[in-house]
């Protein structure tokens, strides 16, 4: 069977800061990593590998430097990599990033399964996975938690919804999204690690053409959302101690509550 | 993580270096540091993180493909052991000799069935190796070795003692100096691989330690140990050019521990000081301690920079052991310095055994007599630029 993964470099951080002036990620000092969730579609990637065998296949689109995440990716296992790189490609929406994964993926053909992280914490969409599905035209399966079994023809999951669960058999080809409970990512072998790393290690770099796009497909000309500002929220909180006795204290605060717009829900 | 290398070709890849330290420091940031304090505390080896540390390859970090290893190199093996030892000395100190010193012999002079039965599984994690030099009378003065091997008509027998064994009673095989002809000093030495399983092979109760708590260290023991004649590391008397061989890399690895250790103290001097208030600011607003900071860095950047250039010099193939032992002897006394400065920073607080800064000051002891004393050190480096 062979699956491909796609994985995210993102900011190492949860928690981002922006330049107050221009709305702009502040890098500077920022670690770059993997994707966590994309660790775990990994990780299910090559369990699935090692039982069935095939080929795990590693498919990134970003800046040169994104080759750090597919390198990493095949220190875990990956057999391949795929780099979709091309300045056309910067300023991507989702609808953009998904249209040019896809036609990468398009481009590599041989694919049973497609496993992505269920969102990057660098943008909180979890709208890439499904688009993909959506472009390539087949079946999805989102917030895996666990795969129950896989054969060549079918797999199936189980979904985590809001108040439960939902076990779902699904023909190949398919896309899942997983989340975090799903496994435990292995660290990446120093022998696979240090082989990536090596010239003749099997990533390719594919570009616009490559692929198969037009510039005004891609990137931010492709993109049917701008944004036009980000701005950190400003959540400053005012503190203020009520003096007195409990039953005034208790009528004061009712009289503050009811004279600002709070809405106080309570349930008798 | 990394400025990815472009070759003539076009193609784009990963540095190695980078990859391998930001593999590893996620490893001990995750794995290593949140237990760091309790193993040692417990003076208890974390055996279960030493059999991840073989799943991923590490312990064959520096040998070849083709003998089992990684495919890495000097410089790869030293970049691991510097993260490591940022989260615990002591197993970065049993890392390092499994890597290297326990299993080169084994690795250049075993038969295939040698590797089999222990280089593979060493390799992987499954077994532990050390490595015996030191005597009650030898250490620096390898002439002084005691410890017999005598040829018998299929092998050999041991007998004799070494001490300060690290790993000596968890060992699953040992790499041993002896003395194959007394008569002759430094030309009997030869190293032999004994397995803990030998009939004859015993071990004392693990010291009590100052420092690298986590290390059984003890004596061991041979009384009439037989082993076959190809357990026999190298040619009868080229026991100290097999030893020469990885001296280089042996100080390397020291400095390269020291350089971890220097890390961890600076990183908790740094974050505390700029925590801790005194008269309305943080201390980190004090040019004394601004001082120790700038200290700490500057030499860590120094030691930095003669570490890689030792490391780059081996992997070339290129002489460089007291360059080695200029870097060893360099990154260790600074460390010695940094963990004692990092000691004042924290003030009364680092005399609480609640703090890792502790273990830093106490670790940090170890690295001073591991490969090679300084005053040994000292004077082997004037004696070869006095010689020039």
């Amino acid at each position: 069977m062979n699956i491909i993964v796609l994985v995210k470099q993102v900011p190492n951080t949860t928690n981002i800061k922006l330049d107050p002036k221009t709305g702009n990620l502040i890098r500077e000092g920022l670690e770059s990593i993997m994707n966590p969730d994309d660790l775990h579609a990994l990780e299910a990637a090559v369990k699935i590998k090692d039982k069935t065998g095939g080929k795990v296949m590693a498919v990134s689109m970003g800046p040169p430097q994104a080759v750090d995440v597919l390198t990493q990716a095949m220190g875990m296992g990956a057999d391949k990599a795929f780099l979709l790189s091309d300045r056309a490609f910067s300023g991507a929406d989702t609808w953009a990033t998904s249209y040019t994964l896809s036609k990468g993926i398009e481009k590599i053909k041989d694919y049973d399964l497609i496993i992505c992280g269920h969102q990057a914490i660098d943008g909180d969409t979890a709208q890439i996975g499904p688009q993909v599905a959506d472009w390539l035209d087949i079946a999805q399966a989102t917030y895996v938690n666990d795969i129950e079994s896989v054969d060549e023809n079918e797999i199936v999951v189980k979904r985590r919804l809001e108040h439960g669960f939902e076990r779902l058999a699904c023909k190949m080809p398919v896309l899942l999204t997983v989340i975090s409970e799903l496994n435990e990512p292995r660290y990446p072998h120093m022998e696979q690690l240090i082989s990536a790393c090596e010239q003749k290690a099997p990533i390719k770099v594919w570009n616009a053409a490559d692929i198969g796009v037009k510039t005004i497909e891609v990137g931010l000309e492709g993109s049917n959302t701008h944004v036009i500002k980000t701005f950190t929220p400003n959540f400053k909180r005012q503190n203020e101690l009520l003096e007195g006795s409990n039953k005034e204290v208790v009528s004061d605060l009712i009289d503050r509550l009811k004279k600002s717009d709070t809405t106080i829900a309570y349930r008798l | 993580m990394t400025q990815p290398n472009k070759s003539r070709s076009g193609k784009i890849r990963s540095n190695a270096e980078d990859m391998v330290r930001f593999t590893m420091a996620n490893f001990v940031d995750k794995e290593i540091i949140p237990v760091a304090t309790e193993y040692d505390n417990k003076g208890e080896f974390p055996q279960h993180l030493f059999k991840k540390l073989g799943k991923m390859g590490v312990f064959g970090i520096r040998y070849p493909k083709k003998a089992g290893g990684s495919g890495g190199n000097t410089t790869l093996y030293c970049i691991a052991m510097q993260e490591l030892a940022r989260g615990l000395l002591s197993l970065a100190a049993t890392t390092a000799m499994q890597c290297l010193m326990a299993t080169n012999g084994l690795y250049l002079y075993g038969t295939k069935k040698m590797h089999e039965e222990f280089l593979y599984p060493a390799l992987k994690g499954d077994k532990m190796g050390a490595f015996q030099l030191t005597e009650p009378n030898a250490g620096s003065d390898l002439s002084a070795v005691r410890t017999k091997a005598e040829k018998t008509r299929d092998g050999y027998v041991i007998n004799g003692m070494k001490t300060w064994s690290t790993s000596g009673p968890k060992a699953d095989f040992h790499t041993v100096l002896c003395q194959t002809d007394p008569s002759i000093g430094l030309r009997g030495l030869a190293f032999f691989l004994v397995p803990a399983s030998t009939p004859g092979f015993s071990y004392s109760k693990p010291f009590d330690l100052l420092g690298t708590r986590t290390s059984a260290i003890s004596e061991i023991y041979f009384k009439d140990c037989h082993v076959p004649v190809e357990y026999r590391l190298g040619k009868e008397g080229r026991g100290l050019g097999v030893l020469l061989k990885i001296l280089s890399e042996i100080r390397i690895m020291t400095a390269s521990l020291a350089l971890g250790l220097h890390r961890a103290a600076m990183d908790d001097a740094i974050r505390y000081c700029k925590e801790r208030e005194q008269f309305g600011k943080p201390i980190s607003k004090y040019q004394l301690i601004q001082a120790k900071i700038a200290n700490m860095a500057v030499n860590l950047e120094a030691g930095q920079l003669m570490v890689d250039k030792v490391t780059h010099m081996i992997d070339q193939g290129k002489e460089c052991l007291n360059l080695a032992s200029m870097a060893k002897y360099f990154t260790v006394e600074s460390t010695c310095s940094a963990c004692d400065e990092a000691m004042r920073i924290f003030g009364g607080y680092a005399y609480s055994m609640e703090y890792s800064v502790q273990r830093y000051y106490r670790d940090n002891r170890f690295l001073l007599s591991g490969g090679g004393t300084h005053e040994v050190l000292q004077t082997t480096i004037a004696r070869e630029i006095l010689s020039r």
